[in-house]
């Protein structure tokens, strides 16, 4: 399968304090791919590297196009949805707006309705509180607005950082088993970066493991989880 | 009790106007988290603006939509030119540039305009209407109606329109916007031109109250941040209902209060701002810092 998404090489960091030290990775389309790693290792700051939100060097592609010197708006528009460490809600918002700012790009009116439905679908919860501010949501339902707000941007790359963050397990599976059926039915790639590696590692196809920003392991997902 | 109502639709007039200098105001503190100095300079730029298109003999209804369209670019304009480059500078750098731009536009205004105050024309008619035993001008009126259109216009817009929306989400929350394929910065230079259309609303419905120079809005902002600031600072509603309040309460205490009238009713405006920093910080509809997380 031709790659969606490959880093080369890339180096990226915060001023003088550097982060990654060279990682490279690929994301093949429509494929799961993880990214473990303890506190630090550089993931958050992978996944900030690919949407611009920190300078980076060496090379990034999607789609067969180098992402160097893109902005931020540039690249989402190009087809990368990122739900950022703490899920990014404008919780001055209400859910509906949210949701709204996911498809406020779109174009294609009767594909968006439809992918309301199905957002609705996975998340009834969301289409009860419509109305209500974003603030009110707990954190599992903050976690399924942010994954339901990035996948009415019809992305073809999800990035998703730590979505298990902070939730009780049940929480977690539910969202997970959303995650991969929404792979499936709409073939969108996902960056998944976790610490819970044992959950992770059963969603994704292959999986990459930082340590201190470098990749320490790489291999099928599989195989990984036999010798952790 | 007429005069007192009489008193009271003047005092929702003169608010109004108070109303759309705060809104202009809160704008773009939330988009900068920092209120712009230099509002009530630019609103009075472009009321000269106004002025010397009215003076080469276009009507006042077409002139006054051109000056608001002349001072969303303007706004547009100063955010790219001087407020975008120090974008990421600390807060206090942000007043000073915002104090500097005050003066500049002072000082500017004076130079082509010249210090001579100016009578500026209202297309109200001076006459009052009984309505219930009540004289009410139609000036009042006609400030009430406009104030109340612009108002709703930017309600509407905030509120209604994915615009409204992307501008808001900008404003408070530019990284998550960005993710989500928000230009952000071009956001933010929309909020300063609807910011600066709105206050030069203000500056119209004023002069032809206060005669039109370059000092003209010192007294209004002083009334706008009073307002801006018992509204909650980052609310648009708060705005709106701060100026009706402050208003009304300046003009009931310039009838009522032996002694206030005149300079004096502008401490009033800023006992309101003392008054309710020490009693409610948040004013009446800020948020309170707590959130959950």
């Amino acid at each position: 399968m031709p790659n969606l998404l490959e880093l080369k090489e890339v180096h990226a960091g915060y001023g003088p304090r550097s982060v990654l030290h060279g990682v490279s990775l690929s994301v093949p389309e429509g494929g799961i791919v993880s990214l473990l790693g303890a506190n630090g290792a550089g993931k958050t700051t992978t996944l900030r590297a690919i949407t611009a939100g920190v300078r980076w060097s060496g090379d990034i592609i999607f789609g067969g196009r180098s992402l160097r010197r893109l902005a931020t708006e540039e690249i989402v528009r190009a087809g990368i949805a990122h739900v950022p460490e703490g899920r990014g809600i404008c919780t001055e918002l209400t859910v509906d707006e949210n949701l709204k700012l996911g498809s406020h790009l779109r174009r294609d009116g009767a594909e968006v309705r439809k992918d309301y439905d199905r957002v609705f679908e996975y998340f009834p919860v969301l289409k009860e509180r419509r109305k209500l501010s974003a603030s009110t949501l707990s954190g599992g339902e903050q976690q399924m607005l942010a994954l339901a707000r990035a996948l009415l941007m019809k992305p073809k790359l999800m990035l998703l950082d730590e979505p298990s963050l902070g939730l009780a397990p049940l929480v977690v599976r539910a969202i997970f088993q959303i995650v991969k059926s929404i792979n499936q039915a709409s073939r969108v790639a996902v960056l998944l970066v976790e610490q819970n590696a044992r959950i992770a590692l059963e969603l994704s196809r292959s999986a990459y493991v930082l340590e201190v920003g470098r990749v320490a392991v790489s291999g099928a997902s599989a195989d990984l989880k036999d010798n952790e | 009790m007429q005069e007192f109502f009489q008193q009271v639709v003047s005092g929702i007039a003169i608010g109004g106007i108070f109303a759309s200098l705060a809104l202009a105001l809160v704008l773009i503190y939330n988009a900068m988290g920092l209120v712009n100095f230099a509002q009530g300079e630019m609103a009075m730029f472009a009321t000269f603006v106004a002025y010397a298109l009215i003076n080469r003999g276009m009507s006042y209804w077409i002139a006054f939509p051109i000056t608001l369209v002349l001072a969303f670019g303007g706004g547009i304009l100063i955010q790219r030119l001087v407020i975008k480059p120090v974008e990421r500078a600390p807060v206090l750098t942000l007043v000073i540039i915002t104090l500097g731009l005050a003066t500049l536009v002072n000082g500017f205004a004076g130079f082509i305009f010249g210090y001579v105050p100016r009578s500026f024309p209202s297309p109200f008619s001076a006459d009052s209407a009984d309505l219930f035993g009540v004289f009410i001008s139609y000036r009042d009126m006609g400030v009430i109606a406009v104030s109340g259109l612009v108002l709703l216009g930017v309600y509407l817009l905030l509120q209604r329109t994915t615009v409204g929306l992307t501008m808001r989400a900008a404003a408070h929350h530019p990284e998550a916007s960005r993710l989500l394929g928000v230009q952000v910065s071009w956001m933010l230079a929309l909020g300063w031109g609807l910011a600066s259309a709105v206050g030069a609303v203000s500056g119209i419905m004023v002069a032809p109250i206060l005669l039109l120079e370059p000092n003209m809005m010192q007294s209004i902002i002083i009334y706008a941040f009073a307002a801006a600031v018992l509204g909650g600072i980052e609310s648009p509603l708060g705005a709106v209902i701060g100026g009706l309040i402050v208003g009304v309460t300046v003009n009931l205490a310039g009838a009522y209060l032996p002694g206030v009238g005149g300079d004096l009713q502008l401490a009033v405006g800023l006992a309101i701002i003392i008054a309710v920093l020490i009693a409610r910080p948040n004013g009446l509809f800020g948020r309170a810092a707590i959130r959950r997380v």
